[in-house]
Formats: structure tokens, C-alpha cells, sequence
């Protein structure tokens, strides 16, 4: 009875209204962290990309007649020992190293996700040797790792991104896997496993989905990383080799003159701190956008 | 004879993606000594939030904004954040939560966490605190007290873990017990259990009772009089079984088609027509008027409060006469 | 005499704990659906209706037993058309749906996957689903979040739909739902039944909704099925003490005064079932037989389908009780 009513009132049948939801790019704007990473990292990135533009020198030109001179306007940051440009030497290191910390990820991450989600899904014997495997890996301290490895791979940058792609993926494995065996228990894979659907397809296109998004914020902390483990490399000689400039070798260099010229040292220590504050920030922000709510 | 509990006008106010809203809008009620209120709503109305906001314990990103808590005629120091809980007189309020589990520490014993309050807050020893405890869990049904002292509370079933969470109500000595739907994550053969302990802990403690639920079934077993609730404000009050059998509120008889009747399976369920509103976009005038069948050009424009339509009722509807008129034409529905 | 759609016989599940314990989810439930029937299945939480749920789904493996489907005995492993043929809608809406599809994306792809509509036909049939559950077709673009969750289990039917099952589960789809909605959805299921034709198992310890919605009801207990029948047998003339307990616990409107507990305690663990029948130690009713001999599932009163497996189950109720 009282339904007629409300069909002549022409009252709104229940709940057909459908929430709006903000698009991911509103979102994004509407997240400071997010923004404020993507600004800083941003920045620096145009900044290396530029360096053939903006850095007024050759990295590796020499000026013996001007070494250890202070900021000026010939040279924006001053020169170093050898009276290169630290401005310059500072963007081309930038650019080797930013690389060399994205490029070192990319195959841990791939990997990592992937042996993740097959452990996660599948269980039993693969599960098994596999997270044996992460164990071993992870009981070996970090650095100990990628030294010994560089050390036996090679040095230079090839030798960095051995040495990664055999440590680096554990993380990613271990991530994904949890992720994807929380998934596996959720009601909506039932369902979609009861339609009909292939498991393969439930997961790669249902599953991953959902579960990578934990490790592309890792995976920015990661680049920080190994920028980090590239910079403490060429601080120990065993990185990116002389005499191509990178920020590690900077701040070695810029070591035996710390009481006199502290910036030799301190210029590419903050443009490596700055780095990592924005890649990180940018991670977070890209957790707080890719969550669904 | 003053009422132990007297709440007025409270207001608390919520976040939601940077915007305040008000999600209790000024709620006032009173509780007698002895006496039992049980609030109804569906949810997002309201109720739990008031609840909380009466014992001091607003979750973050809450604020009281204003509204006072008087218990046996003292005002209760409420902060704006609702962290006023050393006062003495908040600790004759206890409150009992829906879910035991998440409630409850993992990782104390249930004897601990139940010993806990007489010995920190009422300051006994510590052995005397422990006999407290078993005493209390033996006063709670908990057959073998001594030995499920020693439980951890994922060692216990469900119906268990909620005699232990009302135990521990019950040891600081409350004269107030706030419910928060404890009995709606039971099965229906425990809850019966639950609310007959609540029963006859106030027939012999004399404990006065505030209970929110969303079940209208669970109302007329566990307190004389009720309020029903909708976008953070009463819409209906008084005496249960008169509010059950003849309400004067479109939205409480709204509640009440719509739900299944056990006893009688040729009852066709009526669902409300339209949907809650966004408490960011609430209509204008009346709440409940987008919804209602009897709303007329008043309705969209008055914003309506609790006026009372008989005694001890009271009803936020211009037009409350008009609906029992329509219920007396249809006879007993 | 029309053959059942699905017949489930002599069904077990036993799982092991950790410790070794054998844990009796399903212990021996034989029971028939017949097309377009609905069937409610009733019992609180661990009584096994879900793992039997999930065993006539497909989902899990029976330990012992048989499930058949239009006379077929079903494979452990199944064909994706007997997969396709038993769907099953979830309690949780919240979690009922992948967060990062569109609705859309979902109906889609169970229809191309399934070759049900040629490519053209997709939109199409998607605008259909949301109109035959009551969704706007706007709601196709939609991601579940900015769904309540009355809209979200109306997808999530729309979707069980998607791939034309004969046989609908659904698990507690209501209990999470506010009162008013929950009425929606009631006659959301009422409608797909007269119109499509449907058979549903609807699951529920809400014994309102079970009495409104089924033509039979199975109650549970521990693994057991203690009561079947048509649906005013069972409720109008209970013949096990536990469908008593549940009738006079169910919570109504007009309660004049405190429900009795009539059923002390609570349901023991399942992996320390006591012995005779399983339900004698909370039982109002019991007396020694009970502890020694575990009662057969047998005919109570004049009809032939009402069972119970209680030694008294001759016995009407008396009720007192307004």
C-alpha cells in the first residue's frame, strides 16, 4: 500500500544514487605529500635532464689555475680540487646516479612481483623454496652483499645492477606474496574464481592489481636506496668509475678537505638527502592516491 | 528525584574529506536510577558516536562541540575532545562495545583486564583485586572462574568474551552501563543469554542502562523506554512498547514495515523509499521529509524538533497526529 | 515428480587442525533442492552451513559424500559450465567486490569470457543486469567505493547473474545490512525468483528473513541437519528443542516481556562433539537416551518431508510462549 503512494508522490525508489568519486589526477592535486614529492622530485629530475644545458662546463674539465675556489658567478657552486665546475660535475653526477637507482630497480621489482604473486597463489612446494631462498638472501646484512658481489661481478655500473638484481627482489617477493595471500582468502576472488574465470586471468588481471600497489611505493624508497648503496659504492671506490662524476666519489673526494672546503662535500651530500626526501615523500603520496577509497 | 544521567544538547561534530559536519545534533535525554533507554537507528545516525561522546571517548577526528553530561546532578567536565575521563564522576559510567574481540587486549589475561580497574582506579590490593575479578566473572555466567581467569580472550567463544567485557564494565563500580550494540555480532540463542544477565544485573545491582542497537526486535526486551534516531538527532521518543505498537514518527513506522516479523511470514517487508542523505547535503527542513509520505510544503521548510504528543512521547513530526489517524484507519497492521 | 536440481548425499567435511583433531564441519548431511525452489538454511555461527554452502558451490571439496546436479554426479574438479551453473553471493559487501574494477569491467568480462552475447550485445546486456537489479546504468562506470552497501550486493547479484546460473547461494546477504535495505534486497531476490525462474539457497540466521523468503527450511546444528521441511511445518510445529530455541530467541517487536534462555551455554567446539546427540548438553529436553544414542534424521509429524533428529521429535511444542 504504502509503495503506491510513494510511486504516485514520485518518491526516489531506494538508494539509486551513486556516489561521485574524485578522479585519481583530483586526488592527487588534493594530497600534499604527493604533491609536495612530486614537486621536489620533479625539480631535480628536469635539473639532471638539463645538464648539458644548464651545467656551464664539462665535468671533467680541468682547471688547475682555479681549483677550490668559493661560489661565484663563473662558477655557481665554486670548483673542486682539480678545479672542475661543481655545479656541472654535480647535474652529470645527478644523472648517472638517478639512473643507475632506477634502472637497479626495475628488475627486482618485475621479479620480485612476480615470483610474489605465483608464491602467494599458488602455495606449496614453489612457496617453499622460494621463501627459503628470500630467508637466505635476507640473512646476509645488505651492504656485506652488494660489496662482495660488486667486488666479484666487476665494479662500474654493470656490476651495481648484478649485484641488485640478485638481492633487491626479495622485498618485492615477500610483499606481493603476503598481499596476494591476503587477496586470495577475499570474497571477491571467490566469486570471481566461481564465474568461470581462469585462474591465471583472476591472477594477473584481478589479483595484481590490487597487490602491486604496495610495491610501487616501496619501490620508490627502493631508488632512494640504491642511490644511497650507489653513492656509498663510489665512496668506497667500487662504484661508478673515475673519471665520470658521481655524487658518491663526490663526497669521498670532498672528504680529505672537510675542515677547509666543507662544501665539496656537503653540496652532493644534500642533493642526495634532497633526493631521498622526495622520492619518499612521493611514495607516500602515491600510497595515499592508490588506495581505492 | 533527580535523574542520575541527564545529557543535553549534545553536538559533536565530524570530519569527513576536510568538511565538518554535525553527527550528533543536539541530542538531550535522562535516565532515571534504575532506569533503561535503548537507542535505535540505522547506521551513520548517530547513536554510537552519542554514546561515546556521553563517556568522554570520541574517536580522533571528533569533536564535542558543545552539549553537557550531568551525572547525579554534577556536570561532567567535558573537553572538547572528549579526554575528560579522570573524573570522578565519569567513573560511574561504564561502557560494554560490539566487538569483544578487538575490544579486549590480546595479550593480557581476561582475569587482568577485568582486576584492572579495582585495582588502579578503586584501589585495592592486588590479591583483593584478583578475587574481585573471579567474583565478577562468576556474576557474568563464566562457569569456572578460577581456571578462565587465566584465558587469553582468543581462547574464548564469542558470547564468553562479551560476559568478560561486561565484567569488566561492572568493576569499576558503575552505576551506568553504556551498551554499544553488544549483543549484534552474537548468534540469537546467545543473545538472549546476554540481555537476560543485562536483566537481572539491574534488578539486583539496580544499574541503570543506556543500549544502542540497530534491532527493533531487541528494544522491548531490554528497556522500558526508547529513542529512535536518524542524521544525528531523536526523531521519536518515549515508552517502548507504546512507541512499538503505535509510533508517531514516519520514519519509526518506516522501521518497522520494514523489517520481517518470525510470527508472522505473510507480512510483505516495506522498505523506506530513498536512501539516507549524505550528512554533507542534508535536505532542507525536515530531515526525513524527501522520504516521507505524508510530507507536505511545511515539511520542507520547517526544521522540526521533538514536540511532545502525549505522555511522556515526543515526536519531531508536524504531522504525527495525521500518521495515527492513518494507523487507527488501517487498523492493526 | 519432479527430480531434484541438486541432491547432496551422505556429505562430510572433516578439516584437521594443526594439532591433528579432526574438526567435523558438515558430519553426514543428505539433502534435495528442487528447481526453483528456495531453500533457507538455518543455524548459528559453526553449525556448517557455509562449508556445506561452499561444497554445493564447488568451492570445497567434500571429504565423503556426493553433490549432484540434475542427476549428475559433480566432479571435485568442475566444468566451467557446472561452475557457471551454481553461483553464490556473499555477506560482506565490503568485501564481496574487487576495489579497483569498474562494474562494467566486471559484467563484461564474465561476458566475453563466456561467449554469452556476442561483442555488439555486451553494453547492452550489461544496461540489462543493472536494470533487472535495480541499479541506474550509470552505476556501470562505478568503482565499489562509491557504493553503499545495499548497492554493492545488488552488484554483487547482478554479477552472480551475469553468467545465467540455474542456482543461486547466497550467504547471509542481508546481515550486514540496515533494516530498510535489507527489505530492498529481500524483494530484489523475490523478484528474480518469479521472473527468472530461480532456484536460491538462501542462508541465514536471521529466522524472520528465512520464514518470509523460503518454501523449505533446513535448520543446523554442529555439522547436522536436525530439522527440514516445508517452511510452516518447520516453523509452525518444531519438532527439535534446538528450532524451539531459535524460534523463541528470535527477536520481535511486541515482546511483552524477557525472552527465557532456553538453551543453556554455549555450542561446544567442534572438535569435541559430545557424544549420543550432539545437542543434549544444552538441551531443555534431553534425558539419557540422548547422551547414549545419536537420533536419526526422521520423519516428524503427518508430512513425509518434516525431519528431526530427536528421539522426541513426535512430541508437538507446547507453546506457551505470546
Amino acid at each position: 500500500m504504502s509503495t503506491t503512494t510513494a510511486d504516485t508522490l514520485g518518491l526516489d525508489e531506494p538508494e539509486r544514487e551513486v556516489a561521485q568519486r574524485p578522479s585519481v589526477g583530483s586526488r592527487a592535486l588534493h594530497s600534499p605529500t604527493f604533491m609536495a614529492g612530486a614537486t621536489l622530485t620533479a625539480t631535480i629530475v628536469a635539473l639532471v635532464l638539463l645538464a648539458p644545458v644548464i651545467g656551464r662546463y664539462s665535468p671533467v674539465s680541468q682547471d688547475l689555475l682555479h681549483t677550490l675556489a668559493g661560489p661565484s658567478g663563473a662558477h655557481w657552486l665554486g670548483t673542486d680540487e682539480l678545479g672542475r665546475d661543481i655545479w656541472s660535475r654535480l647535474l652529470y653526477a645527478g644523472r648517472t646516479d638517478l639512473q643507475v637507482g632506477v634502472l637497479a630497480v626495475l628488475f627486482p621489482f618485475s621479479f620480485g612481483v612476480f615470483i610474489g604473486t605465483v608464491c602467494g597463489y599458488f602455495g606449496g612446494a614453489i612457496d617453499t623454496v622460494v621463501m627459503r631462498v628470500v630467508d637466505i638472501v635476507l640473512a646476509f646484512p645488505f651492504y656485506v652483499l652488494i660489496i662482495a658481489l660488486v667486488f666479484v661481478v666487476g665494479v662500474g655500473t654493470h656490476g651495481i645492477y648484478i649485484a641488485f638484481a640478485l638481492t633487491d627482489w626479495v622485498i618485492y617477493a615477500r610483499t606481493t606474496r603476503s598481499a596476494t595471500m591476503v587477496a586470495r582468502s577475499l570474497d571477491w576472488v571467490a566469486a570471481a574464481e566461481g564465474g568461470g574465470l581462469s585462474r591465471t586471468r583472476v591472477l594477473w588481471r584481478h589479483i595484481l592489481p590490487n597487490t602491486i600497489t604496495q610495491a610501487i611505493v616501496y619501490a620508490m624508497s627502493d631508488i632512494v636506496l640504491v642511490i644511497l648503496a650507489v653513492v656509498t659504492l663510489g665512496y668506497l671506490g667500487l662504484g661508478i668509475q673515475p673519471p665520470a662524476p658521481d655524487w658518491g666519489s663526490m663526497i669521498s673526494d670532498g672528504q680529505n678537505f672537510i675542515q677547509t672546503n666543507q662544501w665539496l662535500a656537503a653540496v652532493p651530500g644534500m642533493a642526495v638527502v634532497l633526493t631521498g626526501i622526495g622520492l619518499s615523500l612521493l611514495g607516500d603520496g602515491l600510497a595515499d592516491i592508490l588506495r581505492p577509497e | 528525584m533527580t535523574p542520575l544521567l541527564e545529557v543535553e544538547d549534545l553536538v559533536v561534530e565530524m570530519r569527513r574529506h576536510g568538511v565538518a559536519f554535525r553527527a550528533v545534533d543536539g541530542v538531550s535525554f535522562a535516565l532515571e536510577r534504575g532506569g533503561a533507554l535503548a537507542i535505535v537507528g540505522e547506521s551513520g545516525c548517530g547513536k554510537s558516536l552519542t554514546l561515546r561522546a556521553v563517556m568522554g571517548l570520541l574517536p580522533s577526528g571528533g569533536r564535542l562541540s558543545s552539549g553537557r553530561v550531568v551525572v547525579d546532578g554534577v556536570a561532567l567536565p567535558v573537553e572538547a575532545r572528549g579526554r575528560g575521563r579522570g573524573h570522578r564522576q565519569h567513573r560511574r559510567m561504564s561502557i560494554v562495545f560490539q566487538d569483544a574481540l578487538s575490544a579486549l587486549s590480546p595479550v593480557a589475561t581476561v582475569g587482568n583486564q577485568i582486576a584492572e580497574a579495582p585495582r588502579h582506579v578503586l584501589g585495592l590490593g592486588r590479591a583483593e583485586s584478583r578475587e574481585r575479578a573471579i567474583e565478577l566473572l562468576r556474576l557474568v555466567g563464566i562457569p569456572d572462574p578460577e581456571r578462565r581467569y587465566h584465558a587469553y580472550p582468543h581462547e574464548l567463544s564469542g558470547g564468553t568474551r562479551q560476559r568478560v567485557m561486561i565484567a569488566i564494565a561492572l568493576s569499576s563500580e558503575p552505576a551506568i552501563l553504556l551498551c554499544d550494540e553488544p549483543t549484534t555480532a552474537l548468534d540469537v540463542t546467545i543473545q538472549t543469554q546476554i540481555l537476560a544477565l543485562l536483566a537481572e544485573l539491574r534488578r539486583e545491582r539496580g544499574l541503570s542502562l543506556v543500549f544502542v542497537t540497530h534491532d527493533l526486535g531487541v528494544v522491548s526486551q531490554v528497556a522500558e523506554n526508547v529513542a529512535v534516531m536518524y542524521t544525528g538527532r531523536f526523531v521519536e521518543t518515549g515508552p517502548t512498547a507504546e512507541v512499538l505498537a503505535a509510533p508517531r514518527h514516519p520514519y519509526t513506522s518506516g522501521l518497522l514495515a520494514a523489517a520481517p516479523d518470525v510470527d508472522r511470514p505473510e507480512h510483505e517487508p516495506v522498505a523506506i523509499p530513498g536512501s539516507l542523505p549524505d550528512p554533507l547535503a542534508l535536505p532542507a527542513g525536515c530531515r526525513f521529509h524527501p522520504r516521507c509520505r505524508f510530507a507536505t510544503a511545511e515539511c520542507l521548510t520547517t526544521d522540526v524538533r521533538l514536540q511532545p504528543v502525549g505522555p511522556g512521547r515526543q515526536s519531531a513530526c508536524l504531522h504525527s497526529d495525521v500518521l495515527a489517524a492513518a494507523q487507527a484507519a488501517v487498523g492493526h497492521d | 515428480m519432479t527430480e531434484a536440481l541438486i541432491e547432496v548425499e551422505g556429505l562430510s567435511v572433516t578439516f584437521r587442525s594443526e594439532h591433528g583433531h579432526a574438526l567435523r564441519a558438515v558430519d553426514d548431511v543428505t539433502l534435495e533442492i528442487a528447481e526453483g525452489e528456495v531453500v533457507g538454511l538455518v543455524g548459528e555461527s559453526g553449525c556448517g552451513k557455509t562449508t556445506l554452502a561452499s561444497c554445493i558451490a564447488g568451492r570445497l571439496a567434500p571429504s565423503t559424500g556426493v553433490v549432484r546436479f540434475d542427476g549428475r554426479e559433480l566432479e571435485v574438479s568442475r566444468t566451467v559450465e557446472d561452475r557457471r551453473a551454481i553461483q553464490m553471493v556473499f555477506q560482506d559487501p565490503y568485501s564481496s567486490l574487487n576495489p579497483r574494477m569498474t562494474v562494467r569491467h566486471v559484467l563484461s568480462e564474465l561476458l566475453k569470457v563466456h561467449r554469452l552475447v556476442p561483442r555488439s550485445g555486451i553494453e547492452a546486456r550489461c544496461r540489462e543486469l543493472m536494470a533487472l537489479v535495480g541499479l541506474p546504468t550509470s552505476a556501470l562506470d562505478g568503482l565499489p567505493s562509491q557504493f553503499s552497501g545495499g548497492q554493492r550486493q545488488r552488484i554483487a547479484i547482478a554479477r552472480a547473474l551475469t553468467v545465467e546460473p540455474r542456482v543461486i547461494i547466497a550467504d547471509e546477504p542481508v546481515s550486514a545490512l540496515d533494516v530498510s535495505v535489507q527489505a530492498t534486497i529481500l524483494k530484489l531476490f523475490e523478484d528474480l525468483r518469479s521472473r527468472l525462474g530461480l532456484t536460491v539457497v538462501f542462508i541465514s540466521h536471521n529466522l524472520a528473513v528465512v520464514r518470509h523468503l523460503s518454501d523449505r527450511v533446513a535448520v543446523m546444528y554442529l555439522g547436522r541437519i536436525v530439522e527440514q521441511g516445508d517452511r510452516e511445518a518447520v516453523f509452525g510445529d518444531p519438532r527439535h528443542p534446538y528450532t524451539r530455541a531459535l524460534l523463541a530467541a528470535a527477536p520481535r517487536l511486541h515482546q511483552v516481556e524477557l525472552v527465557r534462555a532456553v538453551v543453556k551455554g554455549e555450542p561446544p567446539s567442534p572438535i569435541d562433539i559430545p557424544t549420543g546427540c550432539p545437542f543434549h548438553p544444552r538441551c531443555p529436553r534431553s534425558e539419557e537416551i540422548c547422551t547414549r544414542q545419536r537420533p536419526a534424521l526422521a520423519q516428524a509429524g503427518a508430512c513425509p518431508r518434516h525431519l528431526a533428529a530427536c528421539h522426541f521429535r513426535d512430541e508437538t511444542a507446547s507453546r506457551a510462549e505470546p
